[in-house]
C-alpha cells in the first residue's frame, strides 16, 4: 500500500503525467455519470430532423448533428463506448498475452518457441490493418470491435512479457529459488510476475490510448458500433460531409479523441518515468 | 488458360496508352478524316459510382450501379433515347409486330461491327437471349414472363423474329435489354456449358461505342473509343472512359471539385449538390425523372407477413422529417410505388403519414410478438439511405419497436435479395427508370413472378394482385392498363406492400466543362458517346 502511494505521489510531481491522469479520471466520471451530465439524453437515439446541423448554443452545447441530435449529449455517452471498448480489449489481450509470454519466456523448449512465432504472425501484419479484416468480416459491432482489438494487441504483451521473463530468469534470486526447490508456478507468480509488473502497467496505458485510436478508426471506417450508437469515429466520419460548414460536428468528437489518447500516452510516459528508473523521460524530474 | 484478350487487359498503362493512341490514329486516317482530335492530346472522362463493378457481363445485372457497362460497352435491337423517353431503333431498322401481338420481327441495320471486328448478325441476337435466359440474371426474369428458351429466330443474317407465348405489353420495353454479345467469341470461353459466365464477367463481346481495356472488379473499368461504332461519332468525343467505384461520398463530391473525377453518381443531399453547384468548375444538371425512394419489407417470413406490422413500420417514418429538413425539399413526397408523374397512379390514394399513435395501435395488433429487432438495410455509400434508416429505426423505437441498421455494398444485397431467406427485413433503396411503364415499378416490386430480383426484394404474393398484373401485361390498350395498375397500388398500399418516400428529379454532378451529356431517364445519363470536352 505504501508503495502505491509512493508512487503516485512521485506521479503527480509530474505535472504532464498529472494533467494525464486527470484527464482519465474526468473521462471516467463523464462514463459512469453520462445520464446526469447530458443535457439530451435521448440524443443517444432520438432524432429530429427539424434541428438538424444547428451551430453550438446555450441548448445545444457542441451544436447537432446531421439527424438533429445533440452532439455534446452523445459526446458524453460515446465515453462509455469508448471505456468499454479500450479497457475491454486490453484487459482480453493482457489476459492472454501475459501468460503466454511467462510461458515461452520461462520454457525455452520448442513450445515457447512456436508460440512466439505465433505472436510474430500477429506482429507481422500492422494491428490496423487485421483489426480491420476481422471486424469486416465479422460483421459491424461493438462486441467485434472488441474482438478485433483484442486479438491483434495481445502479442504485444507477449513479447514484452518474454523479454523481461528471458532476462529474470538468469537472475541470482530465481536461481536461488530453482536450488531450493520451490514450484515453477510459484517462481512464476510469486517472483517472476510482480518484476515484470511494471513494464506491463506502462503498457497497459499506452495500450489503451492505443486501442481507443484504432477503434476509433474503426468506427471511422463503419466497422465500429451500428448506428445510432454515440461513437466518436462514426461522429467524424458522418461529420465529413459537412466541412466546413458545420465545422462543430467534427471538432466535439475530434477533440475527444484527441484528448482521451493524449491523457493515457502522458499517464504512460509518467508512469514508466516513476517505475523504469531504467529508462527515463529527457527532463523528467526525479 | 491466358488468351489473347487477356493479354490486352494485363498491358500496362504505358502500352495501351500507345495502343490507343494507334488505334485512334488508325480509325482517322481510315475514316478519311483526321480530325484535329484525333492529334490532340487524348481525352479521358473519369466516373465515381457509388457502388462496385463486380462484373462486366452485360447480362449479369439490370441496374443503375452497373449501367454504364451495358449502355457503353454494348448495343441492343433498339434503345430508349432523350427524355421523355423514347424508344429508338438501335441495331434494328425497323420492327414489325404480328397482329395477335405474339411474333416481333426485327431487320437489322448491315454493318455493324463488334470489337474484334465481325459482323453483328440476327445468331448473335438469337444467342444472347438465349444465354440471358439461361444464366438467369439481370433482367431474365422478366423475359422468362414472355418467351421461352427457343423463342428466338434467325430468319437470316440481318432479320430476327420472337415468337412470345402470350401477348405482352412491355415486350418491346424490355428488347433494350438484349445485349447483343459476340456469340462466336462467347462461345469459344465457354466451360463446361456456363454460357461463358466466367469469362464474360472479366472481359468483354460488345459492338458499344466504347470497348474494355481494363478491369479490375475492386476498382472499375476503363474503355475506349471503338471508332467504328454503327453510330457514328460526332466531331468531338472522349478517348478513353472509366467507372470507377468510390464508396465515401466525400470523396466522390472533393474529387469531382478537385478535378481527379469529371463525373459522379446523382444520389447526393442537398449540401453537396449545393456545394458542387456553387464550384465553377463543377455543375449539376436537373432534368425531369423518375426515381422512387422506398423500402422494400420482406413479406414472406413473421412478423413481417402481417400487414399490421408492415402498416406499423409505414406510420414509423417521418416522411416530412426527411423529405423537407433532411433533402431540404429536393424531392417530392410519393405515398405509392408508381412514381407520381406517371400514369397508372390512382390520384386519391393518399398513402400513409408519421403517426407514432398509429403504429402503436398497428403492432398492438400484430398476431406475432416483434421480440426480435427488426433488421434496417442501407445501401453502404449511399448516405441519403443510410439517413432513412437510421430515422425508420428512430420512429420504430418511439414506437417502441426495436430494431438496427445495417449496410451493404449493393452487388451483395442483390444476391441476398435472390433468397427470401437471406432478404433483410426492410431494406431501402431506389426503384429508378428501366422502362417508361408503371410495370417497371408496381408491377415488377409484386409480382410473384420476379420475386427475388432486386425490384421484388418483398418476394410478395398475392394471386389477385398476380391476377391485375397479368390482364396489364396482356393488354395494349393503355386506358385499360392504367385501371389495373391503378387497383394493384390501391391493394399494395392498403397491404402495406412496402414502404414508399419520395419520387426525385435527377441530377447529374459533372465538370463545367464536359458538355454533350444526353440525359434519358433510361440509364440516368451514363451513355458517354455523345459527350466531349469543351475547349
Amino acid at each position: 500500500m505504501n508503495a502505491a502511494r509512493d508512487i503516485l505521489r512521485q506521479l503527480l510531481r509530474d505535472p504532464a503525467a498529472a494533467v494525464g491522469l486527470l484527464i482519465i479520471l474526468l473521462l471516467v466520471f463523464i462514463a459512469i455519470f453520462a445520464p446526469l451530465l447530458a443535457t439530451h439524453p435521448e440524443a443517444i437515439w432520438d432524432m429530429n430532423p427539424r434541428q438538424r446541423l444547428l451551430p453550438p448554443s446555450d441548448t445545444y452545447v457542441f451544436g447537432t448533428d446531421r439527424m438533429g441530435a445533440d452532439i455534446y449529449s452523445r459526446i458524453l455517452f460515446g465515453a462509455r463506448i469508448t471505456m468499454v471498448i479500450a479497457s475491454v480489449a486490453v484487459g482480453v489481450a493482457l489476459l492472454i498475452g501475459v501468460p503466454i509470454g511467462l510461458i515461452s519466456g520461462w520454457t525455452q523448449n520448442w513450445l515457447g518457441e512456436a508460440l512466439m512465432r505465433v505472436s510474430d504472425i500477429f506482429l507481422a501484419v500492422p494491428q490496423i490493418v487485421l483489426a480491420i479484416a476481422i471486424s469486416q468480416t465479422l460483421g459491424p459491432s461493438i462486441e467485434n470491435v472488441i474482438l478485433a482489438l483484442s486479438v491483434t494487441y495481445w502479442p504485444w504483451f507477449t513479447r514484452l512479457v518474454h523479454a523481461e521473463v528471458r532476462s529474470l530468469k538468469n537472475e541470482t534470486f530465481i536461481e536461488a529459488a530453482i536450488a531450493l526447490g520451490v514450484p515453477t508456478w510459484r517462481i512464476i507468480l510469486l517472483h517472476v510476475l510482480p518484476n515484470v509488473a511494471s513494464p506491463i502497467i506502462v503498457r497497459t496505458s499506452i495500450g489503451m490510448g492505443f486501442t481507443i485510436l484504432t477503434a476509433s478508426a474503426l468506427g471511422f471506417l463503419g466497422l465500429g458500433a451500428p448506428p445510432p450508437a454515440p461513437e466518436w469515429g462514426r461522429m467524424i466520419a458522418e461529420s465529413r460531409e459537412f466541412l466546413p460548414e458545420a465545422w462543430w460536428y467534427a471538432l466535439a468528437p475530434g477533440l475527444a479523441i484527441f484528448l482521451v489518447v493524449m491523457g493515457f500516452n502522458l499517464l504512460g510516459d509518467g508512469l514508466r518515468d516513476v517505475l523504469d528508473p531504467r529508462i527515463r523521460r529527457a527532463g523528467a524530474r526525479r | 488458360m491466358r488468351d489473347r484478350h487477356n493479354d490486352i487487359l494485363d498491358l500496362s498503362r504505358r502500352d495501351l496508352m500507345a495502343y490507343a493512341g494507334a488505334a485512334a490514329l488508325t480509325a482517322g486516317t481510315a475514316l478519311g478524316s483526321a480530325t484535329p482530335a484525333s492529334a490532340q492530346a487524348k481525352t479521358r472522362f473519369v466516373f465515381a459510382n457509388e457502388s462496385d463493378y463486380d462484373t462486366v457481363d452485360p447480362h449479369a445485372a439490370f441496374d443503375v450501379g452497373r449501367v454504364a457497362i451495358r449502355l457503353n460497352i454494348y448495343d441492343g435491337l433498339m434503345r430508349w433515347q432523350k427524355n421523355p423517353a423514347v424508344l429508338e431503333p438501335w441495331v434494328a431498322e425497323s420492327h414489325t409486330i404480328s397482329p395477335d401481338g405474339l411474333v416481333y420481327t426485327f431487320k437489322m441495320r448491315k454493318g455493324v461491327k463488334f470489337h474484334d471486328g465481325t459482323e453483328v448478325k440476327a445468331q448473335d441476337v438469337v444467342y444472347s437471349l438465349e444465354r440471358i435466359l439461361a444464366v438467369g440474371k439481370g433482367a431474365a426474369s422478366l423475359f422468362k414472363s414472355m418467351v421461352a428458351p427457343g423463342a428466338a429466330k434467325a430468319i437470316d443474317d440481318y432479320t430476327v423474329e420472337f415468337k412470345l407465348a402470350k401477348p405482352s405489353a412491355i415486350f418491346l420495353s424490355i428488347v433494350p435489354e438484349i445485349h447483343i454479345v459476340n456469340s462466336a467469341l462467347v462461345k469459344k470461353n465457354e466451360k463446361g456449358g456456363d454460357h461463358a459466365e466466367a469469362w464474360l464477367s472479366k472481359n468483354s463481346a460488345g459492338s458499344g461505342a466504347y470497348k474494355i481495356t481494363q478491369f479490375d472488379p475492386a476498382i472499375g473499368f476503363v474503355a475506349e473509343r471503338w471508332p467504328s461504332h454503327f453510330k457514328g461519332w460526332g466531331p468531338k468525343w472522349i478517348d478513353e472512359i472509366e467507372f470507377r467505384a468510390v464508396k465515401d461520398t466525400n470523396t466522390r463530391v472533393l474529387g469531382l471539385i478537385r478535378g481527379d473525377f469529371n463525373g459522379i453518381g446523382g444520389y447526393l443531399q442537398t449540401d453537396q449538390l449545393n456545394r458542387i453547384k456553387a464550384n465553377p468548375a463543377t455543375q449539376v444538371l436537373e432534368a425531369e425523372s423518375m426515381r422512387v425512394m422506398m423500402a422494400q419489407i420482406n413479406t414472406t417470413r413473421a412478423p413481417f407477413n402481417d400487414v399490421h406490422v408492415r402498416r406499423g413500420i409505414n406510420y414509423a417514418f417521418d416522411y416530412d422529417g426527411f423529405n423537407k429538413e433532411i433533402l431540404g425539399g429536393l424531392v417530392e413526397r410519393n405515398p405509392t410505388p408508381l412514381p407520381n408523374t406517371i400514369w397508372g397512379v390512382p390520384k386519391d390514394v393518399k398513402g400513409y403519414s408519421f403517426d407514432i399513435e398509429k403504429a402503436k395501435a398497428e403492432f398492438a395488433q400484430a398476431k406475432v410478438k416483434l421480440d426480435k429487432p427488426i433488421e434496417l438495410a442501407y445501401l453502404t455509400g449511399f448516405q441519403q439511405s443510410e439517413q432513412a434508416a437510421q430515422l425508420l429505426q428512430n420512429g420504430l423505437t418511439k414506437a417502441g419497436v426495436q430494431s438496427k441498421v445495417v449496410g451493404y455494398p449493393w452487388p451483395t444485397i442483390v444476391e441476398r435479395f435472390k433468397d427470401p431467406a437471406t432478404t433483410p427485413d426492410v431494406s431501402i433503396y431506389w426503384i429508378s427508370t428501366y422502362y417508361a411503364d408503371p410495370h417497371n415499378w408496381v408491377g415488377e416490386m409484386f409480382s410473384s413472378s420476379t420475386a427475388g430480383t432486386f425490384k421484388n426484394a418483398s418476394h410478395y404474393k398475392n394471386p389477385k394482385v398476380d391476377e391485375l398484373l397479368e390482364k396489364a401485361l396482356r393488354s395494349t390498350v393503355q386506358a385499360e392498363r392504367a385501371k389495373l395498375y391503378e387497383e394493384v397500388t390501391r391493394i399494395v398500399v392498403d397491404e402495406a406492400a412496402g414502404l414508399w418516400i419520395y419520387n426525385t428529379k435527377w441530377y447529374g454532378p459533372y465538370s463545367s466543362k464536359l458538355k454533350g451529356i444526353v440525359f434519358c431517364p433510361i440509364g440516368s445519363a451514363q451513355e458517354m458517346r455523345t459527350a466531349y470536352y469543351e475547349s
